[in-house]
């Protein structure tokens, strides 16, 4: 068989930190080869390599068996490369079908666009991945998983001879990744080659012809889908097994810390009433756009609330801000780190002691940069980040380290309640059981924790309880011990 | 495609609030003033608007695709004097007059292909490098003509900016149809259409293949051209030129577009919107001068239209997102 797209021996260094080193990487035509790895394992470069965005400092792309060098994503999109990013990269301003077509807007000879044609075709190309979104909808007004759908309905336009996917169902609900997983099938089966990033081992094994793993920047692996198993793969590579975290689920009988009465806010969110107690971590389950995070950012006091209360230790409380819930011992870790929770060109040590500045602080509020520095290097040993240097540029770390340091940020802060909001999205599978681990632990020393998650699984062995959001509204209060993966997605998806 | 579509399809699907708004208060400057003033609904006021507040206009048309792709082009104000300065010296010196505004309108884009260029070759921020243009042209300007003025131009020169065409005068037309051109490219147009895309999200278009520096160096050498077409006009219609002219028109150019709903940040803007907000500027300026209000009143009412307009728009930018979600 031959390779449609090579890299032969890639290497590259961003700066002193050795990336990828020696790659090589054969992808089949016709065929869906996953490439799985560790975050910062290198296969977003390697991607990013393949599609023209950098290039290797030694070794060779080949396309068809002949070198070429990709000066720029153009280069490699004119060649029939395209490529789905796991961060959006698309225009909120601006029409679904004008997101779709980008830079390709069909138009007559003179350039100028022809809107109905541009917009029967966008409509189509999103009828073929099942989705049935305006295409004159604004795409910022759209909701997480639907840009997810346009990003995908934009590689998809255009004839694509090698399809790059990177986590792309990490925000589609179920039913969507399952069309997705048809229109790849279908697009494999005529000659298309796929190349699918992703952590979720199940997708990549149910999908995928071929896997290599990633390891440190080194392919330690690469095989037909069917003679691995999901274990051999995680031991690939973690380079070590990971003990599957069975919870501990006794729930301290302590007084709730915090209680949610009848919060509304028009059609966001109903009538939502809950009570989480010291050690206990309460689980959201619900479909994305539910309502979950709209809930958390109304008490958090980063969006406002029409009607309820919300009481902290038996006393009700107006939050009208940030400041107001830490100030009341309330922390919430973003869904979206990039955007609302990393100070990406600031230090790591910057980062880790942003919500707790008081307490680094003179009282003339100048940082005591002795304290400063002990704190954000205490909390990157306990939290095991790498790289252990403070002074590190928190944009870049992987994806993983990043998530710590913002869980080490609200920790800092040492609230009492902390809401954490898919605190594993996008992160690999070593750095998930380090956020599992540590949520538990934290959990027995007494904080209250709110779990908001997409993943079934995630909720199911964190928490002690689980509250089940549909359509702004919570549904159900199950018990962890007892309630079934079934029984939550009944009520989540009724 | 039955004629009520194709129209459909190439008006604007909604018309932005912050948009009526403007027209609404445009319209009732315009009617308080007729009912003041009975002097002010006159073709010769129409005309005293429309060649007051040409050069801005003019600008305005290129800063608005400047503003679109997210950047900013300080040096306008400085490239209307230096291009008119350029071509009087020219014909002042007996070059034909074809000649003479070729080359000095060649010369105004090259003052913004040299922006962009700096810009995308040093990563600067266009604020600061086209301020750098401003003050050095500004200071070029004055050595050249020694601060005097120049003037001794050729009737086929100053035509073009006194001469009417059925009672419409010359620069009227050319504003018309450059504007007709850039608001059809701006909105129609596969090219200008990109610049949307870099205002929106650069790194996305970059992502997405789009060559931005490429468009980046037409958009600011179209801006800068447009400073010199209005620099042109303005030698041709004072018959003389001296570096005082343009003075702040930058300030104006970029009030306008921002009244016109372009966002600073990029992404969001169009002609139809800039038209709107140049037309209230001009107004506003003629009815300040009717009224008699002092010179020093008129920029703080215009920096506090600035100020409500831009708060308009945010609140009911606010309001939808809260109903969308």
């Amino acid at each position: 068989m031959r390779a449609v797209l090579r890299a032969a021996g890639v290497s590259k260094a961003f700066g002193p930190n050795q990336v990828l080193h020696d790659v090589t990487f054969a992808l089949q035509r016709g065929t869906i080869h996953a490439l799985v790895g560790e975050n910062g394992a290198g296969k977003s470069t390697l991607m990013n390599i393949l599609s023209g965005v950098f290039r290797p400092d030694s070794g060779a792309v080949m396309l068809d068996d002949t070198a070429v060098v990709f000066e720029n994503p153009r280069h490699a999109m004119a060649r029939g490369i395209r490529t789905v990013h796991q961060e959006l990269s698309l225009f909120p301003n601006r029409s679904v079908a004008a997101n779709i077509f980008g830079r390709h807007q069909p138009s007559n000879r003179w350039g100028f666009v022809r809107r109905r044609e541009m917009r029967e075709r966008a409509a189509s190309a999103l009828a073929r991945i099942g989705s049935a979104i305006d295409p004159d909808a604004l795409v910022g007004e759209l909701s997480i998983g639907e840009q997810q759908m346009v990003e995908i309905a934009r590689a998809l336009a255009e004839e694509a001879r090698v399809l790059i996917l990177d986590e792309p169902t990490s925000a589609l609900s179920e039913p969507d990744a399952e069309r997705l997983f048809t229109v790849l099938r279908d697009l494999r089966s005529s000659g298309a080659a796929i190349i699918y990033i992703s952590h979720k081992l199940t997708e990549v094994m149910r999908l995928s012809d071929e896997v290599t793993v990633l390891r440190d920047g080194r392919v330690v692996g690469t095989s037909p889908a069917e003679s691995v198993n999901q274990d051999q793969l995680v031991r690939l590579m973690v380079g070590r097994d990971v003990a599957a975290t069975r919870p501990d689920r006794t729930a301290a009988d302590a007084s709730d810390i915090l209680v949610v009465e009848g919060l509304s806010r028009g059609r966001t969110f109903r009538e939502v009433s809950f009570s989480v107690r010291s050690g206990e971590i309460l689980g959201f389950a619900g479909l994305v756009g539910s309502g979950r995070t709209e809930v958390c950012r109304a008490i958090f006091g980063a969006d406002r609330f029409d009607r309820g209360r919300v009481l902290v230790n038996g006393e009700s409380v107006s939050i009208r801000c940030p400041r107001d819930a830490i100030r009341l011992g309330i922390g919430y870790l973003t869904e979206d780190r990039k955007a609302q929770g990393l100070f990406l060109a600031m230090s790591v040590g910057a980062n880790i002691v942003a919500a707790s500045q008081p307490r680094v602080a003179t009282r003339l509020a100048f940082l005591r940069s002795a304290v400063t520095r002990a704190t954000a290097n205490a909390w990157l040993r306990r939290l095991d980040i790498r790289p252990q240097d403070d002074r590190y540029l928190a944009g870049r770390l992987s994806g993983g380290n990043q998530q710590k340091v913002l869980l080490a940020k609200w920790l800092a802060a040492e609230p009492r309640v902390l809401i954490v909001d898919e605190p594993t999205r996008g992160v690999d599978v070593g750095a998930k059981a380090a956020i599992h681990a540590q949520l538990q632990a934290l959990a027995a020393r007494g904080l209250a924790i709110v779990l908001v998650s997409s993943e079934l699984p995630e909720v199911m062995s964190l928490s002690h309880r689980i509250a089940v959001f549909r359509g702004g509204c919570l549904v159900a209060m199950l018990d962890g011990r007892t309630a079934s993966a079934d029984e939550v997605m009944t009520h989540a998806a009724a | 495609m039955p004629p009520r579509e194709r129209l459909r399809a190439w008006l604007p699907r909604r018309v932005p609030v912050p948009l009526v708004g403007l027209a609404v208060t445009l319209l009732v400057l315009i009617a308080a003033m007729t009912i003041a003033f009975p002097e002010f609904a006159t073709f010769a006021n129409g005309q005293v608007i429309a060649t007051g507040f040409m050069p801005e206009a003019l600008m305005s048309l290129g800063m608005t695709a400047v503003i679109v792709s997210g950047g900013i082009d300080l040096s306008v104000g400085a490239v209307l004097p230096f291009t008119a300065i350029l071509a009087g010296l020219m014909l002042h010196a007996g070059v034909s007059v074809p000649l003479a505004i070729g080359t000095a309108l060649i010369c105004s884009a090259v003052v913004g292909l040299l922006n962009a260029a700096l810009s995308s070759a040093l990563r600067v921020h266009p604020f600061i490098v086209t301020l750098a243009t401003m003050l050095v042209l500004k200071g070029v300007n004055l050595v050249v003509t020694g601060g005097a003025p120049v003037s001794g131009f050729p009737t086929g020169f100053t035509m073009l900016g006194q001469g009417t065409l059925g009672g419409v005068p010359a620069p009227l037309i050319v504003f018309t149809v450059l504007a007709t051109v850039f608001g059809v490219a701006l909105r129609h147009h596969r090219f200008w259409q990109q610049v949307y895309l870099i205002g929106g999200n650069p790194r996305a278009a970059q992502l997405a293949g789009v060559p931005v520096d490429r468009i980046l160096l037409v958009v600011y050498a179209v801006c800068a051209l447009m400073a010199g077409v209005a620099g042109v006009l303005v030698a041709a219609a004072y018959g003389s030129v001296s570096a005082g002219f343009g003075q702040n028109s930058e300030l104006k150019v970029i009030t306008a577009v921002v009244l016109g709903g372009a966002n600073l940040n990029g992404g969001t803007g169009s002609i139809g919107g800039t038209l709107l907000g140049v037309l209230l500027l001009a107004v506003l300026y003629d009815a300040f001068t009717m009224t008699g209000v002092s010179t020093y009143w008129q920029d703080v009412v215009s920096g506090a239209m600035v100020l409500g307009s831009v708060l308009a728009a945010e609140l009911l930018n606010r309001r939808r997102l809260l109903t969308a979600s």
